[in-house]
Protein backbone atom coordinates (compact mmCIF):
# COMPACT_ATOMS: atom_id res chain seq x y z
CA UNK A 1 0.00 0.00 0.00
CA UNK A 2 1.64 3.56 -1.10
CA UNK A 3 1.15 6.29 1.35
CA UNK A 4 -1.10 8.66 -0.79
CA UNK A 5 -3.53 5.34 -0.49
CA UNK A 6 -2.87 4.96 3.38
CA UNK A 7 -3.48 8.52 4.06
CA UNK A 8 -7.17 8.35 2.47
CA UNK A 9 -7.81 5.54 4.53
CA UNK A 10 -6.38 6.68 7.46
CA UNK A 11 -9.61 8.32 9.17
CA UNK A 12 -11.47 5.09 8.10
CA UNK A 13 -9.21 2.78 9.76
CA UNK A 14 -9.11 4.95 12.98
CA UNK A 15 -12.98 5.26 13.02
CA UNK A 16 -13.42 1.76 12.56
CA UNK A 17 -14.97 1.36 9.21
CA UNK A 18 -12.17 -0.28 7.51
CA UNK A 19 -12.92 -3.66 6.69
CA UNK A 20 -10.31 -6.32 8.12
CA UNK A 21 -7.81 -7.28 5.27
CA UNK A 22 -7.57 -3.19 4.19
CA UNK A 23 -7.18 -2.86 7.88
CA UNK A 24 -4.17 -5.28 7.85
CA UNK A 25 -2.61 -4.55 4.76
CA UNK A 26 -2.85 -0.56 6.15
CA UNK A 27 -1.46 -1.67 9.25
CA UNK A 28 1.22 -3.31 7.53
CA UNK A 29 1.71 0.05 6.11
CA UNK A 30 1.54 2.04 9.18
CA UNK A 31 4.23 -0.08 11.04
CA UNK A 32 7.00 1.50 8.36
CA UNK A 33 5.47 5.06 8.03
CA UNK A 34 6.31 7.68 10.46
CA UNK A 35 4.16 10.21 8.43
CA UNK A 36 1.07 8.05 8.70
CA UNK A 37 1.70 6.97 12.22
CA UNK A 38 2.17 10.82 13.46
CA UNK A 39 -0.93 11.67 11.69
CA UNK A 40 -2.78 9.05 13.61
CA UNK A 41 -1.29 9.46 16.62
CA UNK A 42 -3.01 13.48 15.81
CA UNK A 43 -6.35 12.14 15.12
CA UNK A 44 -6.20 10.56 18.71
CA UNK A 45 -4.91 13.70 20.25
CA UNK A 46 -7.97 15.21 18.85
CA UNK A 47 -10.35 12.95 19.38
CA UNK A 48 -9.12 12.39 23.65
CA UNK A 49 -9.40 16.46 23.72
CA UNK A 50 -12.91 16.30 22.47
CA UNK A 51 -13.63 13.27 25.26
CA UNK A 52 -12.00 14.61 27.87
CA UNK A 53 -11.60 18.24 27.73
CA UNK A 54 -14.90 19.40 26.66
CA UNK A 55 -17.99 18.94 28.47
CA UNK A 56 -20.67 16.24 27.24
CA UNK A 57 -23.64 18.21 28.11
CA UNK A 58 -26.40 15.86 30.35
CA UNK A 59 -30.24 16.72 30.10
CA UNK A 60 -30.92 18.50 33.00
CA UNK A 61 -33.59 16.38 35.07
CA UNK A 62 -36.26 18.85 34.71
CA UNK A 63 -36.06 17.71 30.94
CA UNK A 64 -35.77 14.13 31.98
CA UNK A 65 -38.99 14.50 34.05
CA UNK A 66 -40.84 16.39 31.95
CA UNK A 67 -40.56 13.83 29.04
CA UNK A 68 -40.84 10.54 31.18
CA UNK A 69 -43.95 12.00 32.86
CA UNK A 70 -45.59 12.52 29.57
CA UNK A 71 -44.26 9.11 28.41
CA UNK A 72 -45.90 7.46 31.40
CA UNK A 73 -48.83 9.09 31.35
CA UNK A 74 -49.03 7.32 27.79
CA UNK A 75 -47.13 4.16 28.31
CA UNK A 76 -48.77 2.77 31.87
CA UNK A 77 -51.15 0.85 30.06
CA UNK A 78 -48.93 -0.53 27.67
CA UNK A 79 -46.53 -3.40 27.12
CA UNK A 80 -43.08 -2.64 26.32
CA UNK A 81 -41.82 -4.09 23.44
CA UNK A 82 -38.89 -5.13 21.40
CA UNK A 83 -36.89 -2.55 20.26
CA UNK A 84 -35.95 -1.79 16.76
CA UNK A 85 -32.71 -1.42 16.94
CA UNK A 86 -30.71 -2.44 14.38
CA UNK A 87 -32.04 -2.75 10.78
CA UNK A 88 -30.14 -6.45 10.33
CA UNK A 89 -31.54 -9.02 12.52
CA UNK A 90 -27.88 -11.45 12.06
CA UNK A 91 -26.02 -8.10 12.82
CA UNK A 92 -27.35 -7.76 16.64
CA UNK A 93 -27.25 -11.22 16.88
CA UNK A 94 -23.96 -10.93 15.99
CA UNK A 95 -22.76 -8.66 18.01
CA UNK A 96 -24.46 -10.19 21.27
CA UNK A 97 -22.92 -13.40 20.31
CA UNK A 98 -19.53 -12.28 20.24
CA UNK A 99 -19.60 -10.77 23.27
CA UNK A 100 -21.22 -13.72 25.00
CA UNK A 101 -17.96 -15.06 23.47
CA UNK A 102 -15.59 -13.26 25.11
CA UNK A 103 -17.31 -13.04 28.04
CA UNK A 104 -17.04 -17.20 27.67
CA UNK A 105 -20.70 -17.55 27.75
CA UNK A 106 -20.24 -20.02 24.81
CA UNK A 107 -20.06 -23.72 25.28
CA UNK A 108 -19.30 -25.70 22.15
CA UNK A 109 -20.28 -29.38 22.34
CA UNK A 110 -17.06 -30.64 20.57
CA UNK A 111 -16.91 -33.26 17.94
CA UNK A 112 -15.91 -36.67 19.54
CA UNK A 113 -14.07 -38.15 17.02
CA UNK A 114 -11.15 -37.49 14.72
CA UNK A 115 -7.46 -37.42 14.23
CA UNK A 116 -6.99 -33.83 15.69
CA UNK A 117 -6.65 -33.73 19.67
CA UNK A 118 -10.43 -32.94 20.59
CA UNK A 119 -9.32 -29.69 22.62
CA UNK A 120 -7.17 -28.36 19.57
CA UNK A 121 -10.27 -28.72 17.37
CA UNK A 122 -12.73 -27.25 19.70
CA UNK A 123 -10.10 -24.27 19.88
CA UNK A 124 -10.34 -24.52 16.06
CA UNK A 125 -14.44 -24.40 16.16
CA UNK A 126 -14.32 -21.35 18.53
CA UNK A 127 -11.97 -19.57 16.30
CA UNK A 128 -13.99 -20.56 13.23
CA UNK A 129 -17.44 -19.60 15.25
CA UNK A 130 -16.22 -15.89 16.15
CA UNK A 131 -14.74 -15.22 13.12
CA UNK A 132 -18.02 -15.65 11.13
CA UNK A 133 -19.62 -13.82 14.07
CA UNK A 134 -17.25 -10.72 13.66
CA UNK A 135 -17.46 -11.03 10.32
CA UNK A 136 -21.08 -10.44 10.88
CA UNK A 137 -20.69 -7.27 12.84
CA UNK A 138 -18.44 -5.98 10.87
CA UNK A 139 -19.09 -2.84 8.15
CA UNK A 140 -18.76 -5.92 5.52
CA UNK A 141 -18.68 -9.59 6.14
CA UNK A 142 -16.97 -9.69 2.37
CA UNK A 143 -13.38 -8.00 1.34
CA UNK A 144 -14.19 -8.78 -2.27
CA UNK A 145 -17.71 -8.43 -3.23
CA UNK A 146 -18.42 -10.56 -6.59
CA UNK A 147 -21.32 -12.91 -7.34
CA UNK A 148 -18.30 -14.07 -10.59
CA UNK A 149 -16.48 -17.19 -9.44
CA UNK A 150 -14.09 -16.04 -12.39
CA UNK A 151 -13.09 -12.92 -9.98
CA UNK A 152 -13.45 -14.13 -6.52
CA UNK A 153 -10.98 -17.30 -7.28
CA UNK A 154 -8.39 -14.93 -8.96
CA UNK A 155 -9.00 -12.43 -6.00
CA UNK A 156 -7.26 -14.74 -3.84
CA UNK A 157 -4.53 -16.14 -5.22
CA UNK A 158 -1.51 -14.44 -3.79
CA UNK A 159 -2.75 -13.56 -0.83
CA UNK A 160 -3.31 -17.54 0.82
CA UNK A 161 -1.53 -20.26 -0.31
CA UNK A 162 -4.96 -22.93 -0.64
CA UNK A 163 -6.55 -21.98 -3.93
CA UNK A 164 -10.08 -22.88 -3.06
CA UNK A 165 -12.55 -23.95 -5.73
CA UNK A 166 -15.03 -21.31 -6.44
CA UNK A 167 -18.37 -22.19 -7.72
CA UNK A 168 -21.95 -20.29 -7.47
CA UNK A 169 -24.82 -21.87 -6.43
CA UNK A 170 -26.96 -19.19 -7.33
CA UNK A 171 -29.60 -21.79 -8.99
CA UNK A 172 -29.76 -24.23 -6.30
CA UNK A 173 -30.77 -20.91 -3.84
CA UNK A 174 -26.98 -20.21 -2.52
CA UNK A 175 -25.90 -17.22 -4.65
CA UNK A 176 -21.81 -17.06 -4.27
CA UNK A 177 -21.70 -12.96 -2.97
CA UNK A 178 -18.30 -12.40 -2.22
CA UNK A 179 -14.62 -13.72 -0.41
CA UNK A 180 -12.27 -12.77 2.32
CA UNK A 181 -9.19 -13.78 4.07
CA UNK A 182 -9.51 -14.85 7.45
CA UNK A 183 -7.45 -17.13 9.87
CA UNK A 184 -7.80 -20.88 11.07
CA UNK A 185 -5.61 -20.83 14.08
CA UNK A 186 -2.41 -18.81 12.37
CA UNK A 187 -3.29 -19.87 8.88
CA UNK A 188 -4.31 -17.37 6.78
CA UNK A 189 -7.43 -18.96 5.32
CA UNK A 190 -9.87 -18.17 1.91
CA UNK A 191 -13.92 -18.09 3.18
CA UNK A 192 -15.84 -18.20 0.51
CA UNK A 193 -19.49 -16.08 1.23
CA UNK A 194 -22.59 -17.56 0.42
CA UNK A 195 -25.79 -15.90 0.74
CA UNK A 196 -29.00 -18.16 1.01
CA UNK A 197 -32.34 -16.17 1.85
CA UNK A 198 -31.65 -14.17 5.12
CA UNK A 199 -28.52 -16.34 6.00
CA UNK A 200 -25.31 -15.63 5.44
CA UNK A 201 -22.82 -18.61 4.90
CA UNK A 202 -18.92 -18.35 5.33
CA UNK A 203 -17.05 -21.20 3.90
CA UNK A 204 -13.81 -21.78 5.64
CA UNK A 205 -11.42 -23.49 3.34
CA UNK A 206 -9.31 -25.49 5.42
CA UNK A 207 -5.44 -26.10 5.19
CA UNK A 208 -5.54 -29.79 4.89
CA UNK A 209 -7.01 -32.89 3.25
CA UNK A 210 -11.04 -33.70 3.43
CA UNK A 211 -10.95 -37.23 5.66
CA UNK A 212 -13.18 -39.71 4.38
CA UNK A 213 -15.22 -39.98 7.69
CA UNK A 214 -18.37 -37.91 8.04
CA UNK A 215 -18.23 -35.56 11.12
CA UNK A 216 -20.98 -34.18 13.44
CA UNK A 217 -22.47 -30.38 13.10
CA UNK A 218 -20.91 -28.57 15.86
CA UNK A 219 -23.43 -26.00 17.10
CA UNK A 220 -23.01 -22.88 19.24
CA UNK A 221 -25.77 -20.37 20.06
CA UNK A 222 -28.43 -21.12 17.24
CA UNK A 223 -25.15 -21.39 14.27
CA UNK A 224 -24.28 -24.58 13.10
CA UNK A 225 -20.73 -25.46 11.84
CA UNK A 226 -20.54 -28.14 9.45
CA UNK A 227 -17.19 -29.86 7.54
CA UNK A 228 -17.27 -30.77 4.26
CA UNK A 229 -15.40 -31.30 1.02
CA UNK A 230 -14.72 -28.94 -1.43
CA UNK A 231 -12.58 -30.36 -4.60
CA UNK A 232 -11.09 -32.43 -2.11
CA UNK A 233 -9.93 -29.64 0.52
CA UNK A 234 -11.28 -29.99 4.10
CA UNK A 235 -13.78 -27.11 4.29
CA UNK A 236 -16.16 -25.77 7.15
CA UNK A 237 -19.28 -24.09 7.05
CA UNK A 238 -21.07 -21.43 9.67
CA UNK A 239 -23.88 -20.72 9.38
CA UNK A 240 -27.22 -19.74 11.18
CA UNK A 241 -29.44 -21.51 8.63
CA UNK A 242 -31.76 -24.63 9.50
CA UNK A 243 -29.79 -28.07 9.48
CA UNK A 244 -32.03 -29.10 6.03
CA UNK A 245 -30.54 -25.55 4.44
CA UNK A 246 -26.92 -26.60 5.96
CA UNK A 247 -27.07 -30.21 4.50
CA UNK A 248 -28.42 -29.29 0.89
CA UNK A 249 -25.58 -26.67 0.86
CA UNK A 250 -22.76 -29.19 2.02
CA UNK A 251 -24.25 -32.00 -0.65
CA UNK A 252 -23.33 -29.10 -3.26
CA UNK A 253 -20.17 -28.44 -2.20
CA UNK A 254 -18.99 -32.17 -1.60
CA UNK A 255 -20.12 -32.28 -5.28
CA UNK A 256 -18.42 -29.49 -6.75
CA UNK A 257 -16.16 -30.05 -9.26
CA UNK A 258 -11.95 -29.97 -8.79
CA UNK A 259 -10.61 -26.45 -9.32
CA UNK A 260 -11.19 -25.03 -12.38
CA UNK B 1 -53.35 6.12 14.77
CA UNK B 2 -50.74 5.29 17.14
CA UNK B 3 -50.17 1.60 18.26
CA UNK B 4 -49.13 1.28 21.56
CA UNK B 5 -46.06 -0.48 21.04
CA UNK B 6 -44.30 2.03 18.82
CA UNK B 7 -45.14 4.68 21.48
CA UNK B 8 -43.64 2.58 24.26
CA UNK B 9 -40.17 1.93 22.01
CA UNK B 10 -40.23 5.67 21.20
CA UNK B 11 -40.44 6.78 24.90
CA UNK B 12 -38.04 4.44 25.67
CA UNK B 13 -35.52 5.89 23.44
CA UNK B 14 -35.96 9.13 23.71
CA UNK B 15 -35.15 8.52 27.44
CA UNK B 16 -32.08 6.18 27.17
CA UNK B 17 -30.71 8.73 24.50
CA UNK B 18 -31.65 11.56 25.81
CA UNK B 19 -28.09 12.91 26.92
CA UNK B 20 -27.53 12.24 23.63
CA UNK B 21 -29.96 14.64 22.35
CA UNK B 22 -29.57 16.70 24.62
CA UNK B 23 -25.52 17.34 24.54
CA UNK B 24 -25.96 17.50 20.50
CA UNK B 25 -28.77 20.16 20.91
CA UNK B 26 -26.76 22.38 23.64
CA UNK B 27 -23.72 22.48 21.19
CA UNK B 28 -25.80 23.27 17.66
CA UNK B 29 -27.74 25.79 20.39
CA UNK B 30 -25.68 26.90 21.95
CA UNK B 31 -28.17 27.33 25.38
CA UNK B 32 -29.21 25.14 28.19
CA UNK B 33 -33.39 26.12 27.98
CA UNK B 34 -32.97 26.00 24.15
CA UNK B 35 -31.41 22.75 24.12
CA UNK B 36 -34.04 21.47 26.65
CA UNK B 37 -37.02 22.83 24.28
CA UNK B 38 -35.60 21.67 21.19
CA UNK B 39 -35.36 17.98 22.87
CA UNK B 40 -38.57 18.31 24.33
CA UNK B 41 -40.15 19.36 20.47
CA UNK B 42 -38.44 16.27 19.12
CA UNK B 43 -39.95 13.76 21.67
CA UNK B 44 -43.36 14.88 20.87
CA UNK B 45 -42.29 14.96 17.38
CA UNK B 46 -41.06 11.29 17.60
CA UNK B 47 -44.16 10.12 19.38
CA UNK B 48 -46.36 11.35 16.75
CA UNK B 49 -44.25 10.07 13.87
CA UNK B 50 -44.17 6.58 16.24
CA UNK B 51 -45.80 4.80 13.37
CA UNK B 52 -43.67 5.98 10.15
CA UNK B 53 -40.63 4.33 11.92
CA UNK B 54 -39.39 2.03 9.08
CA UNK B 55 -36.48 0.44 10.87
CA UNK B 56 -33.32 1.38 10.65
CA UNK B 57 -31.09 2.23 13.23
CA UNK B 58 -33.34 3.55 16.16
CA UNK B 59 -31.11 6.05 17.78
CA UNK B 60 -30.16 7.88 14.24
CA UNK B 61 -33.54 8.13 13.44
CA UNK B 62 -34.24 10.09 17.33
CA UNK B 63 -31.21 11.91 16.80
CA UNK B 64 -32.04 13.07 13.22
CA UNK B 65 -35.36 14.30 14.79
CA UNK B 66 -33.53 16.46 17.51
CA UNK B 67 -31.17 17.63 15.11
CA UNK B 68 -34.18 19.01 12.81
CA UNK B 69 -35.40 20.56 15.74
CA UNK B 70 -32.57 22.37 16.67
CA UNK B 71 -31.96 23.47 12.83
CA UNK B 72 -35.72 24.81 13.38
CA UNK B 73 -34.73 26.84 16.05
CA UNK B 74 -31.45 28.06 14.65
CA UNK B 75 -33.50 29.27 11.75
CA UNK B 76 -36.11 30.97 13.75
CA UNK B 77 -32.98 32.79 16.07
CA UNK B 78 -31.18 33.58 12.43
CA UNK B 79 -34.51 35.31 10.99
CA UNK B 80 -35.04 37.65 14.31
CA UNK B 81 -31.57 38.58 13.25
CA UNK B 82 -28.71 38.98 14.16
CA UNK B 83 -27.39 37.09 16.94
CA UNK B 84 -23.74 36.85 17.23
CA UNK B 85 -21.84 33.38 17.12
CA UNK B 86 -22.76 31.01 19.57
CA UNK B 87 -20.20 30.54 22.36
CA UNK B 88 -17.84 33.38 23.68
CA UNK B 89 -16.46 35.13 20.59
CA UNK B 90 -12.65 34.07 18.32
CA UNK B 91 -10.93 36.91 20.06
CA UNK B 92 -10.99 36.24 23.37
CA UNK B 93 -9.27 32.62 22.00
CA UNK B 94 -6.64 34.58 19.81
CA UNK B 95 -5.27 36.59 22.90
CA UNK B 96 -3.85 33.30 23.65
CA UNK B 97 -0.15 32.45 23.02
CA UNK B 98 1.45 33.25 19.87
CA UNK B 99 2.72 29.10 18.96
CA UNK B 100 6.38 29.02 20.27
CA UNK B 101 8.63 27.86 17.95
CA UNK B 102 10.44 24.26 17.73
CA UNK B 103 11.62 23.57 21.45
CA UNK B 104 8.04 23.59 23.28
CA UNK B 105 7.51 20.85 23.94
CA UNK B 106 6.03 21.73 27.83
CA UNK B 107 5.31 25.19 26.74
CA UNK B 108 1.73 24.90 26.56
CA UNK B 109 -1.04 26.53 28.03
CA UNK B 110 -2.25 24.64 31.08
CA UNK B 111 -4.78 22.22 31.41
CA UNK B 112 -8.42 24.45 32.33
CA UNK B 113 -7.05 26.93 29.73
CA UNK B 114 -6.54 24.30 27.23
CA UNK B 115 -10.32 22.83 28.47
CA UNK B 116 -11.86 26.47 28.02
CA UNK B 117 -10.50 26.91 24.61
CA UNK B 118 -11.06 23.40 22.92
CA UNK B 119 -14.83 24.27 23.83
CA UNK B 120 -14.36 28.07 22.62
CA UNK B 121 -13.10 26.71 19.20
CA UNK B 122 -15.41 23.49 18.88
CA UNK B 123 -17.96 26.29 19.27
CA UNK B 124 -16.98 28.16 16.87
CA UNK B 125 -16.85 25.91 14.37
CA UNK B 126 -19.50 26.22 11.39
CA UNK B 127 -22.15 23.94 12.49
CA UNK B 128 -22.20 21.20 10.03
CA UNK B 129 -18.56 20.68 10.86
CA UNK B 130 -19.38 20.71 14.49
CA UNK B 131 -22.68 18.46 14.68
CA UNK B 132 -20.43 15.50 12.82
CA UNK B 133 -17.62 15.87 15.75
CA UNK B 134 -19.80 15.73 18.28
CA UNK B 135 -21.88 13.02 16.70
CA UNK B 136 -18.35 11.02 15.92
CA UNK B 137 -16.48 11.60 18.67
CA UNK B 138 -18.17 12.19 21.77
CA UNK B 139 -21.28 9.89 21.04
CA UNK B 140 -19.57 7.93 18.65
CA UNK B 141 -21.83 7.07 15.97
CA UNK B 142 -20.94 4.87 12.96
CA UNK B 143 -20.74 6.75 9.75
CA UNK B 144 -23.84 4.89 8.07
CA UNK B 145 -25.51 6.38 11.49
CA UNK B 146 -23.88 9.68 11.41
CA UNK B 147 -25.37 9.70 7.64
CA UNK B 148 -28.61 8.35 9.25
CA UNK B 149 -28.74 11.49 11.27
CA UNK B 150 -28.14 14.23 8.30
CA UNK B 151 -29.63 12.75 5.94
CA UNK B 152 -26.53 12.75 3.74
CA UNK B 153 -24.41 10.54 1.81
CA UNK B 154 -21.50 8.79 4.00
CA UNK B 155 -19.15 10.44 1.77
CA UNK B 156 -20.23 13.68 2.55
CA UNK B 157 -20.33 12.55 6.29
CA UNK B 158 -16.21 11.58 5.91
CA UNK B 159 -15.70 14.98 4.04
CA UNK B 160 -17.47 17.06 6.14
CA UNK B 161 -15.13 14.86 9.13
CA UNK B 162 -12.33 15.49 7.58
CA UNK B 163 -12.42 19.07 7.41
CA UNK B 164 -13.98 19.60 10.84
CA UNK B 165 -10.96 17.85 12.25
CA UNK B 166 -8.53 19.90 10.27
CA UNK B 167 -10.23 22.93 11.53
CA UNK B 168 -9.96 21.49 14.75
CA UNK B 169 -6.89 20.88 14.84
CA UNK B 170 -5.90 23.58 13.23
CA UNK B 171 -7.00 26.38 15.49
CA UNK B 172 -5.93 24.44 18.78
CA UNK B 173 -2.58 24.40 17.15
CA UNK B 174 -2.41 27.87 16.37
CA UNK B 175 -3.18 28.71 19.90
CA UNK B 176 -0.64 26.13 21.33
CA UNK B 177 -3.35 23.87 22.54
CA UNK B 178 -2.04 21.07 20.93
CA UNK B 179 1.27 20.30 18.91
CA UNK B 180 1.54 20.74 15.55
CA UNK B 181 0.92 18.20 13.61
CA UNK B 182 3.42 16.27 12.14
CA UNK B 183 4.62 18.02 8.49
CA UNK B 184 2.94 21.00 8.87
Amino acid sequence: MDCKTASELLPLYFDGELDRATSREFEAHLDECATCQAALIQLDALRRSLRNDVPRYSAPESLRARIGKSAAGEASVMRPQPRPRVSRPWLALAASWILAFVAGGVTLSAWNQGSAPAKEESQLHRDLFASHWRALAAASPIDVVSTDQHTVKPWFAGKVAISPVVQDFADQGYALIGGRIDYAGRERVPVLVYRHGKHLIDVFVLPWKAGAESRDAVEAEGYVLETASLGGQAVAIVSDMDRGELTRFRDLLNAAGPSR
Amino acid sequence: MMSAGNRAVVDELALRHLDAAYNLGRWLLGSEQDAADAVHDAYLRAARAADTYAGGNARAWWLAIVRNCCLARLAVRNKEKKNVAIDGNPVAAERWMPRAEADEVEERVDSSRRRELIAVHLGNLPEIFREVLILREMEELSYREIADVLETPIGTVMSRLARGRALLQKALTDDGAMEAPHGL
